[in-house]
């Protein structure tokens, strides 16, 4: 749970904003809890907040919630070789506090344990992949709480903070992302592919500020992918 | 829908090895997006670029990431970004 401490104190003041936000769309206070209890995604409560406050159609809500969220794909296939082991049922549950704040933290601590063996007896796997689970709820479940409190107070006290601290709070959690990145990487396609996608999420965000970035992200990614796969290949051939 | 596009993965690809290659694609897809989202959280306010912020904010994303790779902290790296951000907006 120390590991999350970051991540609950980034989460105060931009849950304590969509909770002023949502007030100020015209959401009651049991719609701002039920939303980041079941969306639970900063940009993608964001992103429906308009075009539920002017009555769009539910499709349109709906499209814009499911591209905003779609960065969890990925984020949740990555997480999911960890739990091996782990009964589906839990995970069906347990997957629902993924965000970007509770994937980066656990995986890279996964990525330091050693390796299991392949043919590694099922209850050795079992416990390992139980063990993964508790370290990543520690980091989900706590920061969900964080998340769905911290709605709620916004809506209720329009809290306003002074403009600097607002300032160094809107730090915390780019900046810790920022930290662990650097802290994990080994290579210099990770290098190039972070400042990449640093750079190219603001052109992307201008043109499109719902979807622009995210177009970009995937771009980038399979840009540098696509790029690493055709000099390993032509290592290979010479 | 959010709660499907989270849960699908877990339940059908739990403990899975993926091959290296879909590994790495997985990898950087998700490394992308947290990038992106440091670089829209820090330079941009809803559809607008924060032109007067952005160079502090830079300055401070800079030494963050130096101050975390020598230190191998992200918490220190975080936390001297955090006061750097602070005292540029005290100056401002």
């Amino acid at each position: 749970m120390k590991a999350a401490i970051p991540i609950w104190i980034a989460f105060v003041p931009s849950s304590l904003a969509w909770g002023i936000a949502a007030h100020a769309h015209g959401l009651t206070l049991d719609e701002v809890i039920l939303m980041s209890a079941w969306v639970y995604s900063g940009p993608g409560q964001f992103a429906v907040l308009v075009p539920l406050a002017e009555g769009k159609s539910a499709l349109q809500v709906v499209v814009a919630g499911f591209l905003m969220n779609l960065r969890f794909l990925p984020m949740s296939a990555a997480l999911a070789p960890f739990f091996r082991g782990v009964n589906r049922t839990v995970l069906f549950f347990s997957s629902h506090v993924i965000s970007a704040s509770s994937f980066i933290v656990p995986y890279f601590q996964f990525q330091k344990e050693p390796a299991g063996e392949p043919n590694e007896p099922a209850p050795a796997r079992s416990t390992a992949g139980y063990g993964r689970l508790a370290f990543f709820l520690g980091v989900g479940a706590t920061s969900f709480t964080v998340w769905v409190v911290g709605t709620a107070a916004g809506f209720t006290a329009a809290l306003g903070f002074p403009p600097g601290f607002e300032e160094a709070m809107k730090f915390i959690l780019p900046g810790y992302f920022a930290g662990l990145l650097v802290v994990e990487m080994k290579s210099l396609t990770m290098v190039l592919l972070c400042a990449l996608s640093l750079i190219a999420a603001i052109p992307g965000a201008l043109v499109n500020p719902r979807w622009g970035w995210l177009v970009t992200a995937i771009g980038t990614a399979i840009l540098v992918w696509g790029w690493e796969q055709w000099s390993l290949h032509a290592s290979k051939s010479s | 829908m959010a709660f499907a596009v989270r849960v699908l993965p877990q339940v059908c690809f739990v403990g899975r090895q993926f091959p290296e290659v879909w590994d790495r694609l997985l990898r950087y897809l998700s490394y992308a997006f947290i990038c992106s989202i440091i670089s829209i959280t820090l330079f941009m306010s809803g559809a607008r670029f924060e032109r007067e912020a952005a160079p502090f904010r830079a300055v401070a994303l800079a030494v963050t990431i130096i101050i975390a790779h020598r230190t191998k902290s992200a918490v220190a790296g975080m936390l001297t970004g955090m006061i750097l951000v602070l005292l540029s907006s005290w100056v401002r």
